[in-house]
C-alpha cells in the first residue's frame, strides 16, 4: 500500500472557538501522537483529507504527513464527526513505523449466496461488520471477504474461518461469530407464523 | 409497550432539550436506520407504532433494533381538576431524543424494502427524522 502525502500546518491554537473558525475556513483540526512523543496539534485541509481517505483503503490509508517540512508516517486513528451532518470535525493521526505491527479495523464483505440457505428462506445476519486485525501498516488488507456459498441453514461462520493474508492476524477471539443463518422459515414453523413481529429485538439507548 | 421495570423516582421534572445527541449517532447493528433531526419526546406508544409499521411492511425476515428507551415518566392531572393539590399521576413514558440520535435500525432486507419500511416508521414519529445508511456514514465528508 503506497502512502499518500498530506500537508499539515503546525501551531494550531486549541480550543472550541478556534477550531470552529478553522472548520469555517475549510480546515480540519487534528492531533498527531505516537511512539512516546508529545501530541502535536495540527490542522489539515478538508478537501485534501477527504481525497486521501476516500481511496480503496478508506480510513486505513497509510499517510505521509508533512508537518513544516518534516515527514511522518501516520495512520488515521479516530475520526470525530458532527452528530447530524456527519461531517468530519476532528482527526487523530498516530505515528507508525514500517516495521511494527499495528491494529486496524477492516470491513467484512459478504460474497456469494448460499443455495441451501436460500431454499429454506433462512435469515442471514451479519454480526461482525468490521474485523480488528493486527498487521504491518503497509500490509493492512482493504477488506476481508466471507464466502457465503458454504453457509448452511442454522450454521455460522466464525472469525477462525476467515481467509486472512499472510502476516495478518485477527485481534478478536477465533470463535466469535461473523455471520449466522437461521434454520429457515420452511424448517422452523414457529418463525413463519405471525406478522413477523417476533423477529424484532430491542436495544436500550 | 416499552417501560422501565422499576424506577428510583416515580415523578421527574421536565428538563431542557438543548444541544445535540452525545452518543448513539451511528448505525451500528443493521444496515439502515432512522436519525432524529429535531429534539423531542417520543412516547412508548409512538415507538411501538413505528415498530409495528416497520415489521408489518417487511413481513418476512429482517431484524429491527430499537435504539431508544422510554425511561422518563410524564404526569398529567385529571380533566376538570382545580389547580394545586400536588403533581399529577404518571400517565405515560417518553424517550428524550436530541438531533442526531439513531432511533431504529433495520437489517437483513433489501435496500428498497428497508427504506420504504423506515419511511413508514418515520410517519409515526412526532419529530422530523430521516433514513440513513450505514455505508454512507463511513464516507469522509468535510463541512
Amino acid at each position: 500500500m503506497a502512502e499518500i502525502t498530506l500537508a499539515a500546518a503546525p501551531g494550531r491554537v486549541t480550543g472550541s472557538a478556534e477550531s470552529r473558525r478553522l472548520r469555517a475556513a475549510g480546515r480540519i483540526p487534528a492531533v498527531v501522537y505516537g511512539h512516546g512523543g508529545e501530541g502535536v496539534a495540527v490542522s489539515v485541509d478538508g478537501r485534501e483529507l477527504r481525497h486521501a481517505l476516500s481511496g480503496e483503503s478508506g480510513t486505513n490509508q497509510l499517510l505521509d504527513l508533512r508537518i513544516a517540512g518534516e515527514s511522518q508516517l501516520v495512520l488515521t486513528r479516530m475520526i470525530q464527526r458532527h452528530p447530524v451532518r456527519h461531517t468530519v470535525t476532528h482527526v487523530d493521526f498516530q505515528v507508525v513505523r514500517r516495521d511494527e505491527i499495528v491494529s486496524a479495523e477492516i470491513p467484512v464483505v459478504l460474497v456469494g449466496e448460499s443455495e441451501a440457505v436460500k431454499a429454506v428462506r433462512a435469515n442471514v445476519e451479519q454480526v461482525l461488520s468490521t474485523l480488528t486485525v493486527r498487521a504491518n501498516p503497509t500490509k493492512i488488507p482493504v477488506s476481508v471477504e466471507v464466502d457465503m456459498s458454504r453457509l448452511e441453514p442454522g450454521g455460522v461462520i466464525r472469525v477462525e474461518d476467515l481467509p486472512l493474508p499472510d502476516g495478518v492476524t485477527a485481534d478478536v477471539p477465533g470463535d466469535e461469530v461473523v455471520v449466522l443463518a437461521s434454520s429457515g422459515e420452511l424448517q422452523d414453523g414457529a418463525e413463519a407464523s405471525g406478522d413477523g413481529e417476533g423477529a424484532s429485538s430491542s436495544e436500550e439507548g | 409497550m416499552l417501560m422501565p421495570r422499576k424506577v428510583k423516582h416515580r415523578k421527574v421534572q421536565r428538563g431542557r432539550l438543548t444541544g445535540q445527541a452525545k452518543g448513539g449517532t451511528t448505525v451500528n447493528f443493521g444496515e439502515y436506520g432512522i436519525q432524529a433531526l429535531e429534539p423531542g419526546w417520543i412516547t412508548a406508544r409512538q415507538i411501538e407504532a413505528a415498530r409495528i409499521a416497520m415489521t408489518r411492511h417487511v413481513r418476512r425476515g429482517g431484524k429491527v433494533w430499537i435504539r431508544v428507551f422510554p425511561d422518563k415518566p410524564v404526569t398529567a392531572k385529571p380533566a376538570e381538576t382545580r389547580m394545586g393539590s400536588g403533581k399529577g399521576n404518571p400517565e405515560f413514558w417518553v424517550a428524550v431524543v436530541k438531533p442526531g440520535r439513531i432511533l431504529f435500525e433495520l437489517g437483513g432486507v433489501s435496500e428498497a424494502l428497508s427504506r420504504s419500511a423506515l419511511e413508514r416508521a418515520v410517519q409515526k414519529l412526532p419529530i422530523k427524522a430521516r433514513v440513513v445508511a450505514r455505508a454512507s456514514q463511513e464516507e469522509v465528508e468535510v463541512g
